[in-house]
């Protein structure tokens, strides 16, 4: 089963990035808020209205800091849609990929002809505790005081330095490009320019992880619209299709009890996505890597099969700018642009869509056609991200 | 409550897992074995993630391993929690890649964090949180 050319991206919206909201005073927006927003600009951008979702597709990104099991159906309820095909983005910071594939499969089926993706998250403005976490990491990992995804990637990183000699040159290298393109997007949160030097010389977080490595959480709310062919034929803007999606939950390389932690899921998921969409490694324009860390981002090209695992000299002779040979990261991904909790991985299906509908403006791959976007979530026991998804997505079906 | 009282949070002993914690308050490092694939299972699991067998039995090990990778926890963040570790700052959080194979997280204990360093030999020693509660952590093989 395919669901190659069977569904475009016909609208996007994306509310401006903030920290507000930490602070007694400061002027803040609520969760709700933002989705409206959100919701609105991607309306405006494919010339659609509110009820046109009635009896059609929702899917809602779940936040990890708001532990209402009936979030996608309240979601409904503050958007004011009554969907007949309710889905729910339980991958974590995956969920906006997948549900890509998720109400990809849904229009495929012709069940239903259009669907809205939509997730918001104010971690700065909105204080729900800090909300229950699975079991093994309550059982096995906290009790020994690891800190969150900090502790775990840092180690994942110490032994990819270990393990192939990568030095913070290769990897600044992947910072670095993604704050040049956040300095020519005039959406981007962190815009001035950073050199190897200023990656090399922020402050340690969780030794070897850096400031510089880390994502920006951030409030936000961002939606995307997703039609079938036909349907988006008629729409305004030009449909940029889903050529193809992967998807690889609970990944493992190895014994379970022991998995290969420098390998993610992404290896199978992109596979799968890029047979689907029957292209090769050269026919793509640009990445739209899930950016959590720079290390992730550097792990993805490795598992994409861009370069064999390990090979330093791919990564110090490629130029990852929107003007090189691999373009990573147009818009400057969450860790200049924010993250608003898993809604932040929206980011990319919609940077994804800009440079394929050539809006990139100053930061614009020259004759973008098709282009690669992941989402990762969940930081399981003993391995990296639990969540992979990847999608193609192209000017062409 | 002042942050020096602050008590670190403590594993739910759930009975899939309560055989584990049994044993390591009795000093021994048990883990699942599937009698029918032979895997290894860690973390507990009601029945074996390799092959589905139900035929699973606490198997004693040797608790020696190694070092597969590390970070020094310098600053406590996040949940309130958390600041209950402040007193043992700088720790070092690890993988240990058990000598049969599985993979643990757990801290290097007795040992300078500088002097930490991957691939380094460890050995079990258990170090008790409450009455029911003694949480396996590692020490530096003398050689």
């Amino acid at each position: 089963m395919s669901i190659r050319g069977k569904a475009a991206i016909v609208g996007i919206g994306e509310t401006p990035t903030d920290r507000l909201g930490s602070k007694p005073g400061e002027p803040r927006k609520s969760s709700a808020e933002y989705l409206s927003w959100a919701l609105h600009l991607a309306l405006a951008d494919a010339g659609l209205r509110l009820k046109d979702f009635n009896g059609q597709g929702l899917g809602v990104t779940i936040p990890t800091a708001y532990p209402q099991p009936f979030w996608p159906e309240e979601v409904a309820e503050i958007l004011g849609i009554t969907p007949g095909f309710l889905f729910a983005g339980g991958t974590g910071g995956a969920g906006s990929v997948s549900l890509l594939g998720q109400m990809g499969a849904g229009i495929a089926s012709g069940m239903i002809d259009l669907a809205l993706g939509i997730g918001a998250a104010a971690p700065f403005a909105e204080h729900h505790g800090g909300g229950l976490q699975p079991g093994d990491m309550r059982d096995f990992e906290i009790p020994f005081g690891t800190m969150g995804a900090n502790s775990k990637i840092a180690m994942v990183m110490r032994r990819h330095m270990h393990e192939y000699g990568t030095t913070l040159d290769h990897l600044g290298k992947i910072a670095v490009a993604g704050r040049y393109h956040a300095s020519l997007n005039p959406a981007a949160y962190l815009r001035k320019p950073i050199t190897i030097q200023d990656y090399k010389d922020s402050r340690l977080v969780a030794d070897p992880v850096r400031l510089l490595d880390c994502v920006l959480p951030a409030n936000g709310g961002k939606a995307y619209i997703l039609a079938s062919p036909e349907r988006a034929k008629k729409l305004r803007k030009p449909p940029v299709y889903v050529k193809g999606f992967g998807e690889r939950s609970n990944p493992s390389y190895g014994p379970r009890a022991g998995s290969d932690a420098l390998v993610m899921g992404i290896k199978d998921a992109g596979k799968v996505a890029m047979e689907m969409a029957e292209i090769k490694h050269s026919d793509i324009n640009f990445l739209q890597l899930y950016d959590d860390y720079v290390i992730v981002v550097y792990l993805q090209i490795e598992d994409l099969g861009f370069c064999a695992k390990g090979d330093l000299s791919y990564f110090e002779r490629t130029d990852f700018t929107f003007k090189g040979q691999l373009p990573i990261q147009t818009g400057g991904g969450m860790i200049n642009c924010g993250q608003p909790s898993t809604a932040g991985g929206t980011l990319h299906v919609l940077e994804a869509v800009r440079q394929l509908r050539g809006e990139g403006g100053e930061r614009q791959v020259p004759g973008a056609k098709t282009g690669l976007v992941s989402g990762l979530g969940v930081l399981p026991y003993g391995k990296n991200l639990g969540c992979c998804a990847v999608a193609v997505l192209g000017t062409e079906p | 409550m002042a942050e020096a009282t602050l008590k670190k949070p403590l594993p739910v002993l759930t009975s899939e897992a309560k055989p584990f914690w049994d044993a390591a308050a009795q000093q021994k490092l048990v883990m699942q074995r599937c009698q029918d694939c032979r895997a290894y299972i860690w973390t507990p699991r009601p029945a074996c993630f390799e092959c589905g067998s139900e035929r699973v039995e606490w198997t004693q090990l040797s608790g020696k391993g190694q070092v597969y990778s590390f970070t020094v926890i310098r600053q406590v963040v996040g949940r309130a929690a958390s600041k209950a570790f402040e007193p043992d700052v700088p720790y070092v959080v690890a993988w240990i890649d058990l000598d049969e194979g599985p993979r643990m997280i757990s801290n290097v204990i007795g040992s300078p964090v500088e002097d930490v360093k991957l691939g380094m030999k460890v050995a079990v020693v258990f170090e008790q949180q409450s009455p029911e509660v003694w949480l396996p952590k590692f020490k530096p093989m003398v050689s």
